[in-house]
């Protein structure tokens, strides 16, 4: 397809404004009148709250309004499945992060000694510190139908028979950390009511309309007035599509009389309260024949949730769907369990759940093809499913499939065809190299049972350029550029003279989440719906404005053109709103589902997935355990690439999160309580670990997406996880099947190793 | 309270504050400059860097006290659009922002390196540079290739043309 701005290395629409750093977020704003929120969190991971005294917090001067749970007008509750987390506890705690009471002053400092006046009494409880632990009978119920949140189970085939035929089985543990999303951007925003009693809420999200709904739900309030703008956000990859700070805001700013409110959360405070990436325990048996055909595939995994259910149910049954990889096995018996314990909260992060079970499976397959001595891409590409062949959870896949080409590029790449050269340039002789591969998918959308749709508007504004609307926010990724390349491109106008607005319940439709790697595949699609409406409406404006007939109108680049008379689109603009005639069009889109569920699923599966293969080398420093990551090549099938340049961020940025969650990243909690605090104790990769990153996209246009377009932000950080973990033992021959693979994991596994050798050759 | 007098971003200015707020606080509510960002409060992070007479430091961890009478740069004063700095249209050509919280606070300290040095610096030169700048999103590789534009160009160019 000829194309002028689709599939070019367009530069972002956002770049000035970035780095300059003219663009407001959120957090930015400071205004004279501006009174500052604070909230009070527990102090025990669990306990039992016997009274709330806020006197001596309100009757200290400069505050404002000292709130707890008997001033919420409405639902005292938010979750975006089962709404229960309280905004405000009233009767019991169930984990740190837990608000007991808001307060709101004239200075920060106010507001944080007014915090400490508030003498709450908490009964302590037994703290649920481990998920195993909480489905026990001995375990204290968190909630009233008990510590299990949800539970999975996808059965196919007959795995006893599969297992007592297969000639080889593989058979391991698995545990995954509590990774943090660490956005550099903390959770925070500000709200005003104005003097009719209009709420404008901002706050950085990833669905406005649903944190709307969420904030009117708990003040009780008509959420047609309610305004909520959530875009452009400093980060969130899954942390700020939960509810974060934008009901404390509401609550203030109702007793504010007309100031506006901010709340800014410390990285402290940012740590404790906030979601995080679940950690799973996963075992995981699997069966293949001699010649390499994946027979079975039985996996458990529960995952901890924390104190509440945010998206944990949905997490479990993504990571229970995904189990066994882009394969194709016979017999499956999956079962995932989400509990709850006194460890925080846990919920959407990029991969949502695939990240903990692709470590188990893919290091599976490494060991299957070392056992069969087999080449690992050669059992991979004989046991991926290709398009129209029946997955491992038994569903027919109709959507594009990549993963056979993936493999095929990753096989050809510099990197694995020279592997034995670079493994033996060590830079130490105490260090060892090693190199591997891994693939995996990701759903893309909400699978079944949830509404899933995209809506754009274009408006032609009265100097001639359009505005296109999008209610999927910028979230960093890119998306804005992209609609605006879809929409230059389909308006055969120059991308300058598109402006887009995100994320606002007032300017943009609803048109669902920035989650489940959705929002250039939904919101394109939903802006190239709209284009030919506008174009239509541009040609037969014209058309009436010259009394000839459609057919006469030429659309050219910015302007129209009919019997050499050229008609600029600000004129159009102006007959229009001298006749009255609406400017605006609408595009909408519905995302193609799967008829029928897979029982017992919990959503599965998908209609469309992303896939990709990582190809890594590594370097192991055998004195002390560290890890190195050297060079990554990241093979992406995202259907048609919108933009080169942004799936490039995509690939380098997932590689390099990916590295920190394999390596370095575990949020500690011990008994209920965060050890790790901060940057300080927190690693996240810096531009230091940044090995070589190159990407080879593999386009396998998917007809239902925008340009063939599909989905990419998730499975970016994945298979790199167990290509490291296979590169470390290709290097050195020790399995790091417990991650972050820190030093002394990798020290202690290669110590291990030793003592195995000196006994087996005694 | 007491009125501190600095030059940020070559204007004189006049802040009336407790000596003890820290810099990046006056910056960000006093003066209403607010590229530079809180991520950490802790120094560990470099979203808040700013340049004191052409130093980099973390303008959370500096008391408005201790910065009276200094000569400030912000990312504001490096280069505002449409008069980008060298180093922020390379930023731009290269895609290395995304979200763009912490891209301020790698513009200043980038600035900072390639006032510094008059050649096309090396990755790792780059990753000594700016290792203090923690970025989650875009996996710092365009950000490399971004510096290391700026620094051709600027060679290519000498003056500053604006």
């Amino acid at each position: 397809m000829n194309t002028k701005w689709v599939g070019k290395r367009v530069k972002r629409i956002d770049g000035p404004e970035k780095v300059t750093g003219e663009l407001k977020y959120m957090t930015d704003y400071h205004f004279d009148n501006m009174v500052w929120g604070k909230v009070l969190r527990s102090e025990y991971p669990h306990a039992k709250i016997n009274s709330i005294d806020i006197e001596a917090a309100k009757n200290l001067p400069g505050v404002i309004c000292v709130l707890t749970h008997k001033d919420i007008p409405g639902f005292n509750g938010f979750g975006i499945v089962v709404p229960d987390q309280p905004v405000l506890c009233s009767d019991v705690v169930r984990c740190t992060g837990d608000a007991v009471a808001l307060v709101a002053a004239e200075t920060l400092e106010i507001a944080e000694q007014a915090l400490s006046l508030i003498k709450v009494d908490f009964e302590p409880l037994e703290v649920v510190a481990d998920a195993e632990y909480a489905l026990t009978d001995s375990a204290p119920k968190l909630h009233p139908d008990g510590n299990l949140h949800s539970h999975v189970k996808i059965n196919n085939g007959n795995i006893e028979k599969a297992f007592e035929e297969a000639d080889i089985i593989v058979e391991n543990t698995f545990y995954s950390p509590r990774q943090m999303h660490a956005f550099i951007e903390t959770e925070g925003g500000w709200g005003v009511m104005d003097d009719e009693g209009f709420l404008t809420i901002r706050c950085p999200g990833q669905y406005a309309y649903r944190d709307r709904m969420q904030i009117a739900r708990s003040l009780a309030y008509n959420p047609e007035r309610i305004r909520v703008i959530s875009s452009p956000i400093g980060g969130a990859f899954g942390g700020k599509d939960e509810i974060t700070v934008q009901i404390y805001l509401a609550l203030l700013a109702l007793h504010t009389k007309g100031r506006p409110v901010k709340i800014h959360l410390s990285r402290e405070e940012s740590v404790i309260a906030g979601i995080k990436r679940h950690p799973f325990k996963v075992q995981m048996k699997t069966a293949a024949k001699k010649d390499g055909t994946l027979l079975a595939n039985q996996v458990k995994a529960i995952g901890d949730t924390g104190a509440y259910a945010s998206l944990g149910g949905a997490v479990i049954a993504l990571a229970i769907e995904h189990s066994c990889g882009p394969y194709k096995i016979p017999n499956v018996d999956l079962e995932g369990f989400c509990v709850y314990t006194n460890n925080g909260i846990a919920g959407a992060f990029r991969g949502f759940g695939v990240n903990q079970v692709c470590m188990g499976i893919e290091t599976h397959m490494d060991m299957i093809a070392e056992k069969l001595g087999m080449d690992p891409i050669e059992l991979r590409k004989k046991n991926v499913y290709h398009q129209g062949e029946v997955s491992s959870v038994g569903h027919i896949v109709k959507s594009s499939v990549g993963t056979y080409k993936t493999l095929e590029t990753a096989e050809n790449c510099d990197l694995w065809k020279n592997r034995e050269k670079y493994k033996s340039e060590v830079s130490e002789p105490w260090k060892k190299r090693g190199v591997s591969v891994a693939t995996s998918f990701h759903g893309i959308g909400m699978g079944i049972g949830l509404p899933d749709y995209g809506a754009a508007s274009i408006e032609l504004l009265p100097d001639g350029t359009f505005l296109v609307g999008v209610g999927c926010e910028e979230i960093g990724g890119g998306n804005s550029t992209a609609y605006a390349q879809i929409a230059a491109e389909m308006l055969n106008c120059d991308i300058s003279n598109i402006k887009i607005v995100q994320g606002d319940t007032q300017k943009t439709l609803d048109g669902g989440t920035v989650t489940a790697s959705r929002s250039t595949y939904t919101g394109g699609r939903a802006v190239a719906a709209a284009a030919p409406r506008m174009t239509e409406l541009l040609i037969q404006t014209a058309a009436e404005m010259l009394n000839l007939d459609s057919s006469q109108i030429d659309l050219k680049p910015n302007h129209i053109s009919a019997h050499g008379e050229i008609i600029p689109y600000k004129s159009i603009y102006k007959y229009l709103y001298d006749h009255h005639q609406a400017t605006r069009v609408e595009g909408h889109f519905y995302l193609p589902k799967e008829k029928e569920e897979i029982k017992g699923s919990g959503g599965a599966p998908h209609h469309l997935y992303g896939y990709l293969t990582h190809v890594v080398m590594v370097e192991v420093d055998t004195l002390t355990g560290e890890t190195e990551v050297l060079r990554v090549v990241s093979i992406p099938d995202a259907g048609r690439v919108i933009n080169p340049q942004g799936l490039e961020g995509q690939t380098e940025g997932g590689a390099v999160m990916g590295i920190g969650y394999t390596l370095y990243e575990d949020v500690l909690i011990e008994n209920g309580y965060h050890k790790t605090r901060n940057f300080t104790d927190y690693i996240i990769p810096t531009i230091r670990e940044t090995p070589l990153i190159e990407t080879f996209p593999v386009e396998e246009p998917e007809q239902s997406g925008p340009f063939g377009a599909k989905g990419i932000g998730e499975v970016v950080m994945i298979p790199i996880i167990a290509a490291i973990m296979s590169a470390i033992y290709d290097a050195t021959g020790a399995r790091i099947c417990h991650l972050p693979a820190t030093p002394e994991r990798v020290f202690n596994a290669l110590k291990d190793l030793k003592k195995q050798k000196v006994q087996s050759s005694r | 309270m007491k009125s501190i007098q600095f030059i940020v971003n070559g204007k004189e200015c006049t802040v009336l504050c407790p000596p003890a707020k820290p810099l990046l606080d006056v910056l960000r509510e006093d003066l209403g400059l607010t590229a530079s960002k809180e991520c950490c409060g802790k120094g560990e992070c470099g979203s808040c860097s700013v340049l004191i007479k052409n130093e980099v430091v973390c303008s959370c961890l500096i008391l408005a006290g201790q910065a009276e009478n200094q000569v400030i740069t912000t990312c504001e004063g490096v280069g505002l659009s449409p008069n980008l700095d060298v180093i922020q249209e390379s930023f731009i050509a290269e895609g290395a922002t995304q979200c763009g919280y912490c891209t301020p606070g790698i513009i200043v300290s980038a600035k900072a390196f390639l006032d510094g040095i008059d050649h096309v610096p090396s990755v790792g030169e780059i990753k000594t540079a700016l290792g203090g700048n923690l970025c989650r999103c875009t996996g710092y590789t365009k950000i490399i290739k971004a510096v290391q534009t700026a620094a051709s160009q600027k060679i290519s160019e000498p003056e500053t043309i604006r």
